[in-house]
C-alpha cells in the first residue's frame, strides 16, 4: 500500500483535503488544471453570512499549501490515466508547458508589463478584466509563477518579439518547454474538481446574451475591490453606475427545460450577500430580488436574508420569470414575469441584471470519470457510493470532496473535505507517515545569550529591477553598514533564489552573525523561507527579521526615488533596532494522549467514534440515555431512500459495540473536564461508577438536538391527539403501523411551525421540509387514497436529489403557500378540525376540514448544553447551538484547539451531513492523535508574575482560553496567602498579543512584538533619522 | 529629544506618519496595493503586528511624543479578525485613546486614526494613506505642549 494520495482540483475542497491529509501523515500530490490553486473561492468577493473577505481567509491556506513539504503542488497539470486499485494506484500525469521555469520565476511581473501583445479577457475575472499573453491568473496566485498563453504569444506563434525573455532578470522564460508525462504511485485518489456556472449555455429567455446581464460569478468580480472595476458597481456596456439592479433567482436551476432539474443550493444566500454588498458599495442603487422559494437553511442564513430586506432595503418579489429583453437604445433590460402574489403578468425595467444561474458539474467531468473508472449521477455530478456516505465514489479508493459531488456551500465542502481525509486515513492507516518527510535541520543551534553583543547581517534585495529601479539600493547599503551593530550589509539580485540561501548561510558563518535581516518583498510569503535558511546556518529562527521594501515601498512610490530610498533606509534601520533586541525562542513539543472522548452516541457520535477507532486510537463514547442512536431511535424510515431507520441503526450500533477500541458508557454524564489539548482529565458518572476518571487527548462534541414541542400553538396539546409533530408521527408509525389510518381521510401538514419567525425561533431548521415530504410519501404509500394537504412558506429542498423528490410529492399532495403575516387558523370540531388559510399565491381564502394535523417544528438544542459548554470552555451561539471557530473555514473546530464539533450539536442537519461532519471532526481530531505531539509556537505571550496584579483582564479578552488566572501560594515570613496570577498556556496561545495590549500594568510581554521591540522601532524611525543626518 | 522642523516647513511640510497593520488583513491589503502598483505618498512607515489587538495605546502615545505627526492603526474588518475578536478590543481601546488624546493632550483627533482594511482592498489602502497624509499636511506639524 502507498502512503500518498492524489488530490485532483486545487479549490477550497482540494486545499482542505490536502492540508488535513498531510497532518494525518500522508504525502499529497495536488493536481490542478489551471496555473494557480484557489478555485472558485478565490474569485468571490465576500462570503455569506458574515461578509468575510473571501481571499483574506483563503490566501493563508493557499500559502500553507504552497509551503507544505508534504504537498507536491502540480499546477497546470492534468491526470491522463490511472491503473491499479485502492491502496495501489498508478497515475499518469501531464505537465503542460508554462514556458516559464517555475524554479526560476520570482513572480515580479516585469515580463507582463513589457509584453506588447494586445490584452485579452482575463478568465479569473470571468472575462471582464484584461490580461497579457504572459500573465499570472491573479496577484495572490500560488505558486506565484507566470505562464505564457501559447496561442497568443508572438514568439511562440510567429517567432517574433521575445521581449519577456529579454527583460526577465531571472532568466526564467523558456519558449522551448514541451509537455511532459510522468507517473506517480498513490494509495487513494480524491476528486475535488468543483463546478462551473452557466452563462451562454442558458436559453435565450434569460437574456445572458445582452451585455448588461451577467451571471453571479461575474458579478462577484465586479464587486471585488481587486476585480476589473476595482470594486465599483458598474455595468459592462457603458461603465456607468446602475441604479436599478435586478437579481434573478433560479435562473435555470430547478428547471427541466434547462436540463438542470436540481436546486443549485447556494444562490438564495449569495444573492442576498451580493445585494447587501451592492448597497454598501453604492448607496444610490436599488436592489430587487426576483425569487421563487427562499432557501436559507444554514446557521444565521434566514436571518441574513431578512436583514437584507429590513436593514438594507433590498426588495424581494415572488415571481416566475418569463423572459428578459434588452432595450437596445439604453441597454437597459425589461424583465417580463408573473407576479405570484397577484397572478398578474408584469414588467420591470433594470439597468443591470444578475442571474443566479445554475451551478453545474465541471465541463470535463465525463472525461475524468472515464479516466478514473467511476460513475456520474443523473445530473452529471460524481456519484457517491451510497446516499449516507457522500464522500466515497463508486469505486473503492476514490473519494469525492466538495461541489464535484453535488451542490453545497463552503462550510459543507470544508467539513466534507476533512471527512474525506479521515476516511482515507482509515483506508491507509497502516501507511501513515511512511511517505512523508520531516525536515530535520542538522546544524546545531548556536547559543545566543542576551549579554552577547548583537552582530547583525543585512541582505538588501534588488528583486531584479523591482526594487533596484525605484530605490537607490547601494546608497541604502552604505547607510545601513554604518549603523551600530551591523556587522555586514550587502545587496543582491534575488534574495529568494537558492544560491542566495547559500550566501546567507555563508554570511552568517563568515561574520559570526547572531541576527539576520532580509529587506526584500513581503514576510507573508517569504519569511518562512529565510527563517529556514537561518536555522540551517544554526541561527534560531526568531533571530531573523524581515523588511518589506518592495510591495510596501518601491512598488508604491515608483516616481519618487529619493523618498522611496529614504523610506527603505528608515524601514531597515527600524528593523535593525528591533533586531538588537530579538531573543531566541523555544518551540516546545507537547505529548498528546492517544485517545479521544466522544460526547453523544447518536449517528454523529457513533460515526466519529468508529472513524477514530478504525485509525487505531482508543475512543470513549459517552451517551446520556440507556441506548445508543439518539434521535434515530424515534425515526421510522430514512429520507430519501426507503430504508428502515431501525435497520440502519442496528447496523451502526453493532459496529460500535463490536469494536475493540471503543468503550461505550451508557446512561452516563460528564461531570468535569480539566486540562487542554493533548491532556484532558475527564470525570464521568456512569451507571456503576459515579466517579470514573479518563485521560484523553481530544474531545468531540456530538450531543445532537431535539424536536421542539409546540405547546399551545396550533391547538397542540394532550387533549388533541390528532395534532402531532413529525417525530410523534414517526413513533406512531413505528409502533402502530398503518392500522390507525383507517378512518383518516385527509391529513394536513403544516410547515415552519414555530420557526422562521420574527421573534422566538427566527431560524430555519434545515431538515423539516424533507422530513415532512418523506412522511407524506410514507403515508401515501400506506393508504393511497389519503388526501394530503401541505401548508408551507418556502420549501427547503436544496440537495441535488431533493428537488426531484419534491416534484414527485406534488402528485401526492396539494401545496398551499401561506405567509408569516397570515398564519393558518385551526378550529376544533366534533371529530375533526377546521382549517382556515390564505393562499398567498392567489390571495384567496381557503377553508377545509381535516382529520389529522401534522406540525413540522424545528430542531432545538439539547437541554443543559450551557453546562457542558462551560466545562469545555467553548461558546454557544445565539440560538443555543455550539459555535464553531469560523463559520466558513473551520466549521468543525472550536476556537480552542483540541475540541471538535459535529452533527446537530452545531446546527440541525440530516443524516448525510451528520455523517460527513462526524467523519470530518474525527479527522480533525485524529490529526493530533496521529502526530502524537504538537509543537507550540515561539511567538506567544508571557506573564511577568512580579508585575501581574491578578485583575483577569487578559483572561477575559483571550479568545482561545489560553490565558487564565491561577491561584498560587505566596509565603511572607510565616504567613502563607494565596493570590491570583495570570498564566499563559503555550499549547493554546496563538500569539495575537491582545492580552499584552490589555494588561493595565504591562505585565504581559508578547514575544517578538514586545514593548521594547516595538518601542525602539518607533524611536528609530522618529528620533534616529535626524541623528543619522 | 525634540526635532526642529522649521526648515522643512518652509520647503513643504512632509509629515512623518506611523502605521500599525495587522498581519492578516491590513498588511496583506498594503501588499496588494503594491502588487497592483497603486501609488500613495511615501510618508508612512508600517510596523507589522500579528493582530491590531496588539496595538497598545502606549505605542501611539510614544510615537506622538517622539514627533510623529500622525498614527494610523489598521486591522481586519470587524468580524474578520484572524484571532476572532482582537479588533473588537482595538476598537474599544481606540475610543478611550481618542478621548485621552483630545482631552489630556489637546491633539487634533484626526491625527490618530483607525481604519479597517481587508486583504483584497489594495486600492482602499492606498486611498486611506493618501487621504490621511493630505489631512495631516493640512493640519501641519504636530507641536506638543
Ligand atoms: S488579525 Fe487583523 S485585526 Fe486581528
Amino acid at each position: 500500500m502507498e502512503g500518498s494520495v492524489l488530490v485532483i482540483g486545487g479549490g477550497i475542497a482540494g486545499i482542505q483535503t490536502s492540508l488535513d491529509l498531510t497532518e494525518l501523515g500522508f504525502k499529497v500530490y495536488l493536481v490542478e488544471k489551471t496555473p494557480s490553486i484557489g478555485g472558485r473561492m478565490a474569485q468571490l468577493d465576500k462570503t455569506f453570512p458574515t461578509n468575510d473577505c473571501s481571499l483574506c481567509i483563503l490566501a493563508p491556506k493557499m500559502v500553507e499549501v504552497g509551503r507544505n513539504p508534504n504537498i507536491e503542488l502540480m499546477t497546470y497539470h492534468e491526470v491522463l490515466e490511472i491503473a491499479g486499485e485502492a491502496g495501489n494506484f498508478t497515475v499518469k500525469i501531464l505537465k503542460k508547458p508554462r514556458y516559464v521555469d517555475e524554479s526560476k520565476c520570482k513572480g515580479c511581473g516585469d515580463c507582463a508589463s513589457k509584453c506588447p501583445k494586445i490584452e485579452v479577457p482575463r478568465l479569473f475575472d470571468m472575462n471582464l478584466g484584461k490580461r497579457k499573453s504572459i500573465y499570472i491568473p491573479f496577484p495572490q496566485a500560488v505558486p506565484p509563477v507566470y505562464v505564457i498563453d501559447p496561442e497568443l504569444c508572438l514568439k511562440i506563434t510567429k517567432g517574433v518579439c521575445g521581449v519577456c525573455q529579454k527583460v526577465c532578470k531571472a532568466d526564467a522564460i523558456d519558449y522551448e518547454q514541451k509537455p511532459i508525462e510522468f507517473e506517480i504511485k498513490v494509495g487513494a485518489i480524491v476528486v475535488a474538481t468543483g463546478f462551473d456556472m452557466y452563462g451562454e449555455e442558458l436559453s435565450k429567455r434569460w437574456g445572458y446574451q445582452y451585455e448588461n446581464v451577467v451571471n453571479a460569478l461575474e458579478y462577484e468580480r465586479i464587486l471585488c475591490a481587486s476585480g476589473p472595476y476595482e470594486g465599483h458597481v458598474l455595468r459592462p456596456s457603458d461603465k456607468e453606475e446602475p441604479r436599478n439592479i435586478a437579481f434573478i433567482q433560479c435562473a435555470g436551476s430547478r428547471d427541466r427545460q434547462e436540463d438542470v432539474p436540481y436546486c443549485s443550493s447556494v444562490c438564495c444566500m449569495y444573492t442576498a450577500k451580493e445585494a447587501i454588498i451592492t448597497k454598501e458599495h453604492s448607496e444610490n442603487s436599488e436592489c430587487y430580488v426576483f425569487r421563487h422559494d427562499l432557501r436559507a437553511y444554514g446557521k444565521n442564513f434566514y436571518e441574513y436574508t431578512q436583514r437584507a430586506q429590513d436593514e438594507y432595503g433590498v426588495t424581494y418579489f415572488q415571481t416566475k420569470i418569463s423572459k428578459i429583453i434588452e432595450d437596445s437604445k439604453t441597454n437597459d433590460l425589461v424583465i417580463h414575469y408573473e407576479n405570484l402574489q397577484t397572478g398578474k403578468i408584469e414588467t420591470f425595467k433594470a439597468n443591470l441584471v444578475v442571474l443566479a444561474s445554475p451551478l453545474v458539474p465541471k465541463k470535463d467531468s465525463k472525461e475524468l470519470a472515464k479516466i478514473l473508472g467511476i460513475e456520474l449521477d443523473k445530473y452529471g455530478f460524481f456519484k457517491e457510493q451510497s446516499y449516507y456516505n457522500k464522500s466515497k465514489a463508486s469505486k473503492k479508493g476514490i473519494f469525492l470532496s466538495g461541489f464535484a459531488q453535488g451542490p453545497m456551500d463552503i462550510p459543507e465542502t470544508v467539513a466534507g473535505s476533512s471527512g474525506v481525509a479521515s476516511e482515507i486515513a482509515t483506508l491507509l492507516s497502516s501507511e501513515k507517515f511512511s511517505n512523508t518527510e520531516e525536515k530535520i535541520i542538522e546544524t546545531p543551534e548556536k547559543e545566543v545569550k542576551p549579554s552577547d553583543e548583537p552582530r547583525i547581517g543585512v541582505l538588501i534585495c534588488h528583486c531584479g529591477i523591482n526594487i533596484g529601479k525605484y530605490v537607490d539600493v547601494p546608497k541604502v547599503v552604505e547607510k545601513i553598514n554604518k549603523l551600530p551593530n551591523v556587522t555586514h550589509c550587502e545587496d543582491n539580485m534575488y534574495s529568494c533564489s537558492s544560491d542566495s540561501q547559500e550566501r546567507i548561510k555563508e554570511m552568517i558563518k563568515e561574520y559570526n552573525l547572531n541576527r539576520f535581516i532580509v529587506a526584500s518583498c513581503t514576510p507573508r510569503t517569504h519569511e518562512p523561507l529565510f527563517q529556514e535558511t537561518c536555522e540551517e546556518a544554526g541561527l534560531n529562527k526568531y533571530l531573523f527579521e524581515m523588511v518589506n521594501i518592495r510591495d510596501q515601498c518601491s512598488w508604491v512610490h515608483m516616481k519618487e526615488k529619493e523618498a522611496a530610498t529614504q523610506k527603505a533606509e528608515d524601514l531597515i534601520r527600524m528593523a535593525v533596532s528591533k533586531a538588537r533586541l530579538l531573543k531566541p525562542q523555544n518551540e516546545e513539543n507537547l505529548k498528546i494522549e492517544p485517545s479521544a472522548l466522544v460526547i453523544g452516541g447518536g449517528i454523529s457520535g457513533m460515526t466519529a467514534a468508529l472513524n477514530i477507532a478504525n485509525q487505531g486510537f482508543e475512543v470513549h463514547l459517552v451517551e446520556k440515555e440507556e441506548e445508543l442512536g439518539g434521535i434515530l431511535n424515534n425515526l421510522y424510515e430514512l429520507f430519501p431512500n426507503e430504508d428502515k431507520a431501525s435497520d440502519f441503526l442496528v447496523e451502526n450500533i453493532e459496529k460500535v459495540e463490536n469494536h475493540k477500541k471503543i468503550k461505550t458508557y451508557l446512561h452516563s454524564k460528564i461531570k468535569d473536564i480539566k486540562g487542554y489539548i493533548g491532556n484532558y482529565n475527564i470525570s464521568l458518572s456512569t451507571l456503576d461508577n459515579d466517579k470514573l476518571e479518563l485521560k484523553v487527548g481530544t474531545i468531540i462534541v456530538a450531543t445532537g438536538a431535539q424536536e421542539l414541542k409546540p405547546e399551545g400553538n396550533f391547538l397542540y396539546s394532550d387533549e388533541n391527539p390528532k395534532i402531532m409533530t413529525q417525530l410523534e408521527l414517526e413513533q406512531k408509525l413505528t409502533k402502530d403501523g398503518d392500522k390507525w389510518l383507517k378512518d383518516i381521510k385527509r391529513i394536513t401538514t403544516i410547515l415552519c411551525v414555530n420557526s422562521r419567525q420574527k421573534e422566538g425561533i427566527t431560524y430555519c431548521s434545515n431538515i423539516c421540509c424533507s422530513v415532512a415530504l418523506k412522511n407524506i410519501r410514507i403515508l401515501k404509500e400506506m393508504k393511497p387514497n389519503l388526501e394530503m394537504i401541505v401548508l408551507y412558506r418556502d420549501l427547503q429542498m436544496a440537495k441535488k436529489e431533493f428537488e426531484d423528490f419534491y416534484r414527485e410529492r406534488r402528485q401526492d399532495a396539494m401545496f398551499i403557500r401561506y405567509s408569516l403575516n397570515n398564519l393558518p387558523s385551526i378550529e376544533k370540531k366534533n371529530n375533526n378540525y377546521h382549517i382556515n388559510v390564505i393562499n398567498t399565491n392567489l390571495q384567496q381564502e381557503l377553508e377545509f376540514d381535516t382529520d389529522l394535523i401534522i406540525l413540522t417544528t424545528p430542531l432545538i438544542p439539547e437541554d443543559n448544553m450551557d453546562e457542558l459548554a462551560k466545562m469545555l470552555k467553548v461558546p454557544l451561539d445565539g440560538t443555543g447551538f455550539f459555535l464553531e471557530a469560523h463559520v466558513k473555514l473551520r466549521p468543525l473546530d472550536f476556537a480552542t484547539d483540541g475540541i471538535f464539533l459535529c452533527g446537530c450539536a452545531q446546527w440541525p442537519k440530516n443524516i448525510q451531513d451528520s455523517i460527513s461532519q462526524a467523519n470530518g471532526a474525527a479527522g480533525r481530531a485524529s490529526r493530533f492523535l496521529s502526530a502524537g505531539e504538537i509543537t507550540t509556537s515561539g511567538l506567544i505571550s508571557e506573564v511577568n508574575e512580579a508585575l501581574c496584579i491578578g485583575c483577569g483582564k487578559c483572561e477575559e479578552v483571550c479568545p482561545y482560553q489560553a490565558v487564565e488566572l491561577r491561584e498560587i501560594e505566596k509565603t511572607f515570613e510565616d504567613i502563607t496567602i494565596s493570590i491570583k496570577k495570570s498564566y499563559v498556556n503555550s499549547a493554546l496561545c496563538k500569539g495575537c498579543g491582545t492580552c499584552g495590549a490589555t494588561c493595565p500594568v504591562g505585565a504581559i510581554s508578547v514575544k517578538h512584538y514586545d514593548f521594547d521591540q516595538i518601542g525602539v522601532m518607533i524611536d528609530s524611525y522618529l528620533l534616529e533619522k535626524t541623528q543619522a543626518e | 529629544m525634540s526635532k526642529s522642523k522649521s526648515k522643512e516647513i518652509i520647503k513643504e511640510f512632509e509629515p512623518e506618519l506611523l502605521v500599525f497593520c495587522c498581519n492578516w488583513c491590513s498588511y496583506a491589503g498594503a501588499d496588494l496595493a503594491g502588487v497592483s502598483r497603486f501609488q500613495y505618498p511615501p510618508n508612512i512607515r508600517i510596523i507589522r503586528v500579528m493582530c491590531s489587538g496588539r496595538v497598545d495605546p502606549s505605542f501611539v502615545l510614544k510615537a506622538l511624543k517622539d514627533g510623529a505627526d500622525g498614527v494610523l492603526i489598521s486591522g481586519c474588518h470587524i468580524g474578520d479578525c484572524h484571532y476572532i475578536s482582537g479588533n473588537e478590543y482595538t476598537r474599544d481601546r481606540f475610543d478611550r485613546l481618542h478621548s485621552i488624546i483630545i482631552q489630556q493632550l489637546g491633539i487634533d483627533p484626526k491625527r490618530v486614526r483607525l481604519e479597517w482594511v481587508s486583504a483584497s482592498e489594495g486600492k482602499r489602502f492606498a486611498e486611506v494613506i493618501t487621504e490621511f497624509t493630505n489631512e495631516i499636511k493640512e493640519l501641519g506639524p504636530l507641536k506638543l505642549q
